[in-house]
């Protein structure tokens, strides 16, 4: 029937409109999607811009802010110790300026990319004859120190860290030819995943490097260039005088690394997942590890990895560190890697508590989603759950955990489906309900928070937790592009239990089947130290994590005097428990007093975001990072130029340093902001072409009637 | 036959229509009570909620006398903040302090004018306290937001505006970014100039 309309010309107009639209609209999108980045770049040398270095580089400036070229390096020596979790690394690299004319001095910015839990604590260049030495320092006072150094002509760098993922030095006046070494000092701590530690030191020539590429030189400090990047080119095309290098003269960065490797426990293997290695065994059971070959090529990154040795029960290590008369020490456990699946499991009563509010819109709410899909699959008929959301108000789908039946997970999975972001946050109302139900010390019973945790009542949720947490445990999932993963870690530390974060949707069941596999098997719990013995006992966390199978528990000490054995008590299931660890035998290490100082400084500063006052925070972050020598909020490393006083012979050639260094950038991802375009206008459009199809339609109908 | 596909095709088209220009007067509206909510703020109150149910209050109020542009800027940067006016991206400093600032807003509503804005062109900022902030736009960019990154750490104070690009795109969702940096050239008195 419609075949016969069909035939009406004003008809197939209109059907061929309506099909033509639909792939007009798709189009300009593909579009979009399809420009290549490089219609976009700022010139035509192919340069670098800060965020892309992988590894240790020291970048020559160019005429264009932002882009640099890096130097070449002749070789890199590292040295690393590993101490239970933590890596203390001792980079040194070797740099030259390429270029062979005459009067070619140049900018350079040493950029070393950490990974997140590492901090640079010392700081070392040598370029040609002069030596700079970083200091820490309160921050005003290194950056009062960095001015006038700066107006007295001296050489000089202010080295800040907002948030410690990438470190910058700047140089002034590198001169041709000239050999710059930069040695460094890092602490990290190791990552512990599935089972093994793994430490990263990262190698990786970037593919940047181009044979034959010109290296621009500056002449001049690049004051006042243009403003728009992407139409203006280098204005002053005939000063700039490109040595080109010979192919295959870019080297490739051969690289020596050494490690001196000290587990805490007894390990199953130790790996080099990319090079060949030697690991000779130590006597106090640690281990020596070289690199098979002398100098490796820089074409990958280091990867190390171990694994505890089989074993059923907990184990607890110890190292320790005299520093001024204190002593630090870390103690770790390590949970027991029998997967002891026969054991019989508690039952658990699991409250999911999700959040609905606007600002979870979008892909967020379907990562929650998500999340809760997944956690309900591994429930079990012993366990009782009960699903709560909140926007502004508080909805829950029982009034208490009800046992899993299939009615009852088929009830909540539809529930969960449906479930939509609107509204605001307040989510106390939901902590108090959740913690209404009645507690039962024959069950775990454990509270999932998935929240992206926007809310401004922080102290109320930790005093509530305080007041009624009792036997439960609360464990946080942040989601959202940017969850406040502050308020959320704090709140799994009120909890006693732990914070995860899900990035992306694909990312969700993954990390939730590895946190939810962990919820299950608890070992530990009520974890304490015993005082006994100790003088200025003064441990963090201060309030100590359950543990679970697969994930040790590290606790950073300071005390004035150590008993001989420390103990350590809890609960294994429902039977008490405690293990004594011995110190007097403990191996000594070094990097334990700034570990134990980097943990003291981040509880600190959670201070600050729990009502203590600013100054209260600073002081006391000011002591501790002052004391051990570290980059914080509140203190910078100064690199000041030590070299002995020379006469004025080249003075007259080194330019003003009219522009600012590079300091340490705080960048924000783009790709983190929300899209900004409505779907209004292409609503709009299909709206009207709708209306007007259905028009002529009638019109048609009309006519042939 | 044909009159139930008109029928079909004008419901669908009016709820589309009506969806597109809700949009834009949704947008508008949620201004006019931005602005009630901001006078709250100058007085003293504290995340004034512009209506019961919001999740967001205003932080400031941006301005730009060449073009007569004068709105209200929304605490948090999430796609549901954005329908009524452009947010500040929290993670950036507040505007009290002396941290950089990010703004962002819908390039088919609030954000329209960036296409607009010059360098050289005067943006002012007030913030809760009623002090003025006035910054000079320095420089216009365009990024793609899978691989860019914005500096905030200069020597001197930011104000960097985002939105999407192109302005005439008429399906949203592409990874251009037109990026407006603005920086600090005073402070001023309480009265606006």
């Amino acid at each position: 029937m419609l075949y016969a309309h069909a035939r009406s010309p004003i008809v197939r107009l209109c059907l061929c409109v309506l099909l033509t639209a639909f792939p007009l609209l798709i189009l300009p999108q593909a579009m979009l999607l399809a420009q290549p980045a490089e219609s976009l770049s700022t010139g035509v040398i192919p340069t670098m811009g800060i965020n892309d270095v992988t590894e240790g580089t020291l970048l020559f400036k160019t005429n264009q802010p932002g882009r640099y070229t890096p130097a070449p390096i002749l070789k890199i020596d590292v040295q690393i110790a590993v101490t239970g979790i933590i890596a203390r690394a001792t980079v040194r690299q070797e740099f030259t300026n390429p270029s062979e004319k005459k009067g070619d001095w140049l900018e350079g910015v040493y950029v070393f990319p950490l990974p997140e839990t590492a901090a640079v604590d010392h700081l070392r260049m040598h370029v040609g004859e002069r030596i700079i030495e970083g200091h820490i320092k309160e921050r005003a006072e290194a950056k009062k120190v960095y001015e006038k150094a700066k107006q007295e002509g001296k050489r000089t760098s202010l080295v800040e860290q907002e948030r410690p993922n990438i470190f910058t030095t700047s140089v002034a006046n590198i001169g041709p030819s000239e050999r710059i070494i930069v040695e460094i000092e890092y602490q990290e701590t190791i990552r512990y995943d599935q089972g093994k530690f793994q430490l990263r030191f990262p190698m990786v020539v970037g593919q940047r490097y181009i044979p034959g590429t010109p290296v621009i030189v500056e002449d001049q400090d690049p004051k006042g260039l243009g403003t728009m990047l992407d139409t203006d080119r280098v204005p002053d095309a005939s000063r700039i005088t490109p040595p080109v290098q010979k192919p295959g003269q870019w080297p490739i960065n051969p690289v020596s690394l050494s490690l001196s490797l000290t587990p805490g426990f007894p390990v199953a293997k130790v790996e080099s997942l990319f090079h060949p290695i030697i690991v000779i065994p130590d006597p106090d059971r640690g281990y020596q590890i070289s690199l098979k070959k002398d100098a490796v090529p820089a074409d990958r990154d280091f990867q190390l990895t171990w694994s505890p040795a089989a074993s059923n029960e907990p184990r607890a290590t110890v190292f320790t560190e005299q520093r001024n008369g204190e002593t630090f020490a870390m103690l770790m456990l390590v949970p027991p890697t029998q997967q002891n699946d026969a054991a019989p499991r508690m039952p658990r009563d699991l409250t999911f508590v999700i959040g609905t509010s606007g600002s979870l819109a979008g892909p967020s709410i379907e990562q929650a989603k998500a999340s809760l899909a997944a956690a309900l699959m591994r429930l079990t008929t012993q366990d009782r759950f009960n699903v709560i959301q909140f926007n502004n108000t508080v909805r829950s789908l029982f009034s208490s955990p009800q046992p899993v039946t299939t009615a009852a997970k088929r009830k909540a999975i539809r529930y969960v489906e449906g479930l939509s972001a609107d509204g605001g946050t307040d989510m106390l109302p939901a902590l108090r309900q959740a913690l209404k139900s009645p507690e039962d010390s024959t069950r775990l019973q454990q509270i999932i928070l998935i929240t992206d945790g926007q809310v401004g009542n922080e102290d109320e949720l930790f005093e509530l937790l305080h007041h009624r947490l009792g036997n439960r445990r609360v464990f946080t999932i942040g989601i959202g592009s940017t969850p406040n993963s502050h308020l959320m870690r704090k709140t799994a530390e009120f909890g006693r239990g732990t914070f995860t974060y899900v990035g992306n949707v694909s990312d969700v069941k993954d990390t939730l089947d590895a946190l939810f596999k962990k919820l299950e098997h608890p070992v530990l719990s009520d974890i304490q130290l015993d005082r006994a013995g100790w003088t200025a006992l003064e441990h963090y966390p201060s309030r100590i994590a359950d543990l679970y199978d697969g994930e040790p528990i590290v606790l950073a000490v300071k005390a004035t005097s150590v008993p001989d054995q420390a103990l350590l008590r809890g609960h294994m299931g429902t039977q008490p428990w405690s293990l004594p660890v011995s110190l007097k035998q403990a191996t000594a290490r070094s990097g334990l007093s700034v570990y134990w100082a980097r943990q003291k400084i981040s509880t600190l500063m959670d201070e600050a975001f729990m009502g203590t006052d600013e100054e209260t925070v600073r002081k006391g972050v000011l002591d501790v990072a002052l004391a051990h020598h570290l980059v914080s909020k509140y203190t910078s490393l100064v690199a000041v130029d030590v070299t002995p006083a020379r006469p004025i012979g080249k003075s007259e050639t080194e330019q003003p340093q009219g522009a600012r260094p590079t300091e340490d950038q705080e960048k924000t991802a783009m790709a983190g902001l929300p899209k900004t375009g409505t779907t209004g206008e292409i609503q709009l459009l299909l709206g009207l072409l709708l209306l007007t199809t259905a028009v002529f339609l009638w019109r048609a109908q009309k006519a042939a009637a | 036959m044909i009159t139930l596909l008109v029928v079909a095709f004008v419901l669908i088209g009016l709820w589309q229509t009506g969806n597109g220009a809700w949009i834009y007067l949704k947008a508008q509206l949620a201004q006019v009570q931005l602005q009630r909510a901001w006078a709250g703020t100058l007085a003293g109150q504290q995340e004034v909620k512009p209506w019961l149910w919001a999740d967001t209050w205003p932080i400031a109020r941006l301005a730009v006398p060449s073009l007569g542009i004068d709105q209200i800027v929304l605490e948090g940067a999430y796609g549901r903040t954005l329908a009524f006016g452009p947010g500040h991206v929290e993670s950036t400093g507040p505007l009290e302090g002396s941290d950089s600032i990010i703004l962002t807003g819908h390039r088919d509503t609030h954000f329209r004018f960036l296409e607009k804005l010059h360098v050289g062109e005067t943006i002012l900022l007030q913030a809760r306290t009623g002090v003025w902030h006035r910054f000079v736009v320095r420089d216009r960019q365009i990024v793609d937001s899978r691989t860019a990154t914005i500096s905030t750490q200069e020597d001197k104070r930011q104000l960097i505006l985002v939105t999407c690009y192109p302005f005439t795109a008429i399906v949203p969702g592409g990874p251009l970014r037109y990026m407006v940096n603005a920086e600090i050239v005073e402070r001023m008195a309480k009265d606006k100039p």
